[in-house]
């Protein structure tokens, strides 16, 4: 889950991390109100928790109050991955000599947290092209040791900033790392630390991702994963611990495990389709759980088929056919559904089906999307 | 005649009281499986099963009582990281998490405890270690493999089920089946996997079913083109896959570096292997 940018930098500002006077507006009057307060320049900063706000225009600089109930209705009117823009973040605008990326970041594949310095300021971590052309270095964390300054110094001392801002880098970088243990983040990013006319460094902008996994554990983001925040179907799928991935083809899949999932979406990527919704209901739901999230594909207008593929071991293929039939009892409009099930008490559970006449049934996956992407076909 | 397990093997369940525990616990016990105990904090002293296997509040009261060397991990994700150091603590040989989605940050401590340790953690989201005839640790159906002298390892457990059915159709039997599980972070991964089955007199061939994401086809591909001796057949899924398709199946903040199939596969055929362009052409591949 990615915190808004508010939520993060009212974070660091509670550690004690310097970050520029702002208040969170919901309307222009608003904006006018702060604005007077903080003083002009200002920019008014798009809050969201999806990615690519600033190329779609969602962080203006305003230097006086006429601009802003202009440019505030403008930046009202994005959209980003479907989600409209609810609040802005009014900031004093900020001058400064040099900017630096500051992050704490997860190493998945050495399964250690890491710390990452680098001169690319303004790059992000999920473009990690961006840092190869600057100097930027990073080194992996003991997560039951800590992060100790001494790793902070061998890091900064090798970039091209004055020695007198290293004990700032070193006292902000372990309170990074706190935060990020404290709540159970996958990443804590400064963007840009900035260097001020008085050599003080200050977090302009930062970014935060809390585990999803981890959610249980943290009362206090109960709020943000709100359904007001999500959509029905991953609100639904979190609360059965069922991956739910929305992609807008006319498909829909159930399968278990990703493996499964690929090798359906491979066959499909051939044919130059794309997929819809993709309920992948990992090992062991209850047939309750399949029934919800199954009833979202039997429901929606825009799925015109959907693909079963799956292969029980801890999913039992016959409590899976009872999710299906259940589901599909509450919808009386019928669409076709193509089903592979193996594994598991797979026959029993394609006894249970084998009465409708708009489920079909085959023994490969191959055989199954060619029979899936032929009735796409003819429906043209 | 296998890895990581044998006929020997004394297996464990932690979290045997649980719906899914105890329902895979029974059928480990009617394959044959040497299961001796599980664990279920406050329910020990239990029997499970009519009185065939003994149920103890500790890890470590049932290694004294049971001396098992190897342990399944069914409890909810919150308390599988505990559940896992707590038999690393009990010197427990090899540790399989069937639970998923373990914290993030667990998974890290879990990681700094086995690498300071002697057991090997497969998983978490593994379906386990079966060797067909011998013992299931885990929850592969039963009658799905025949013995034989191929090793199987898979990141992903339904596509290591596809394989495991195939082979069979193909009268293809295998030594040892793993599957490796695909969380962000896991426990052992192809390169272990396949240094245990060089170093097994019984394996004389691997399959290796990779996927998207993470590098461990990479680490898996060098020690092919540098150490192995025995012939490795792979095969990777998704090779058709754009980045846009694949990217929304990883945490955000495991985006930024994922590696694609294509290229994986192009490593791996440059160190040697065998490349499978499905998994229907795996057997056709395999020397028999």
């Amino acid at each position: 889950m990615n915190l808004q940018e508010y939520q993060s930098k009212a974070i660091l500002r509670k550690a004690g991390i310097p970050v520029p006077a702002s208040m969170l507006a919901t309307n222009a009057v608003q904006i006018k109100r702060i604005a007077t307060e903080i003083g002009y320049p200002i920019v008014l900063k798009a809050q969201t928790p999806e990615p690519g706000r600033g190329k779609a225009g969602g962080v203006r600089i305003i230097h006086s109050d006429h601009e802003i109930e202009y440019i505030s209705n403008e930046i009202f009117k994005i959209v980003l991955n479907g989600r409209s823009i609810q609040s802005i973040l009014v900031e004093k605008a900020f001058s400064f000599v040099k900017e630096y990326y500051l992050a704490l970041l997860s190493d998945f594949d050495k399964g250690t947290p890491i710390l990452r310095i680098s001169e690319a300021g303004g790059a992000t971590c999920l473009e990690p092209d961006s840092f190869s052309n600057a100097k930027t270095y990073e080194c992996p964390i003991d997560i039951n040791f800590g992060l100790k300054e001494y790793e902070v110094r061998n890091l900064v001392t090798k970039l091209d900033g004055e020695a007198s801002l290293w004990k700032q880098f070193q006292r902000i970088s372990l309170k990074l790392f706190d935060i990020y243990r404290q709540l159970d983040a996958s990443m804590v990013e400064i963007n840009s630390l900035v260097v001020t006319h008085q050599n003080q460094l200050y977090a302009l902008d930062t970014k935060m991702n809390i585990d999803d996994q981890s959610l249980f554990r943290h009362e206090e983001f109960a709020e943000t994963c709100q359904p007001s925040n999500q959509n029905f179907a991953k609100k639904q799928a979190r609360k059965f611990n069922i991956n739910y991935f929305d992609f807008p083809g006319n498909l829909g899949f159930v399968v278990n495990g990703m493996g499964l999932a690929y090798l359906t979406l491979d066959k499909l990527t051939q044919e130059n389709l794309i997929p819809g919704p993709i309920i992948d209901i990992q090992e062991g739901p209850s047939s309750g759980s399949i029934a919800t999230m199954a009833e979202l594909l039997f429901s929606d207008p825009k799925i015109y088929a959907v693909v079963v593929d799956v292969f029980g071991g801890m999913t039992r293929c016959d409590e899976l056919a009872e999710g299906l039939l259940l589901a599909e009892g509450k919808n009386l409009q019928h669409k076709p559904v193509f089903i592979r099930l193996k594994g598991t008490n797979a026959e029993k559970g394609k006894k249970m089906l084998q009465s409708r006449d708009y489920f079909s049934f085959y023994e490969t996956t191959e055989n199954l999307m060619n029979a899936a992407i032929k009735y796409l076909g003819e429906l043209g | 005649m296998s890895i990581l397990i044998d006929s020997s093997t004394r297996i464990i369940v932690q979290g045997i009281t649980g719906r899914r525990g105890r329902s895979h616990a029974l059928e480990m016990l009617n394959s044959g499986s040497q299961l001796v105990g599980g664990t279920s904090p406050g329910n020990g002293g239990e029997w499970c099963f009519d009185g065939r296997v003994p149920v103890f509040d500790t890890v470590k009261d049932c290694v004294d009582a049971t001396d098992a060397d190897v342990s399944l991990v069914f409890v909810p994700p919150h308390s599988a990281a505990d559940a896992i150091l707590e038999s690393i603590d009990c010197g427990i040989k090899t540790i399989v998490s069937i639970t998923s989605s373990i914290p993030l940050q667990d998974m890290m401590m879990i990681k700094v405890a086995i690498s300071k340790s002697d057991s090997i953690l497969v998983g978490p989201n593994s379906p386990g270690v079966f060797v067909p005839g011998v013992a299931n640790a885990g929850i592969f159906p039963a009658d799905i493999a025949l013995p034989g002298i191929v090793g199987l390892i898979s990141r992903s457990g339904t596509l290591c089920y596809e394989a495991l059915e195939i082979l069979t159709a193909a009268g293809i039997g295998i030594s040892t089946a793993i599957g490796l599980g695909d969380d962000p972070i896991s426990g052992m991964d192809f390169l272990t996997c396949l240094e245990l089955f060089e170093a097994d007199p019984h394996t004389d061939q691997i399959v290796l079913i990779g996927g998207p994401g993470g590098n461990s086809e990479f680490k898996a591909a060098s020690y092919i083109l540098e150490q192995a001796t025995k012939p490795v057949i792979t095969y990777i899924v998704g090779e058709n896959l754009s980045p846009d398709l694949i990217r929304p199946f990883f945490p955000r903040t495991q985006r930024g570096s994922l590696e694609s199939s294509g290229k994986k596969i192009a490593a791996l055929s440059e160190a040697g292997a065998k490349i499978a362009k499905s998994l229907a052409d795996v057997p056709s591949l395999i020397n028999h």
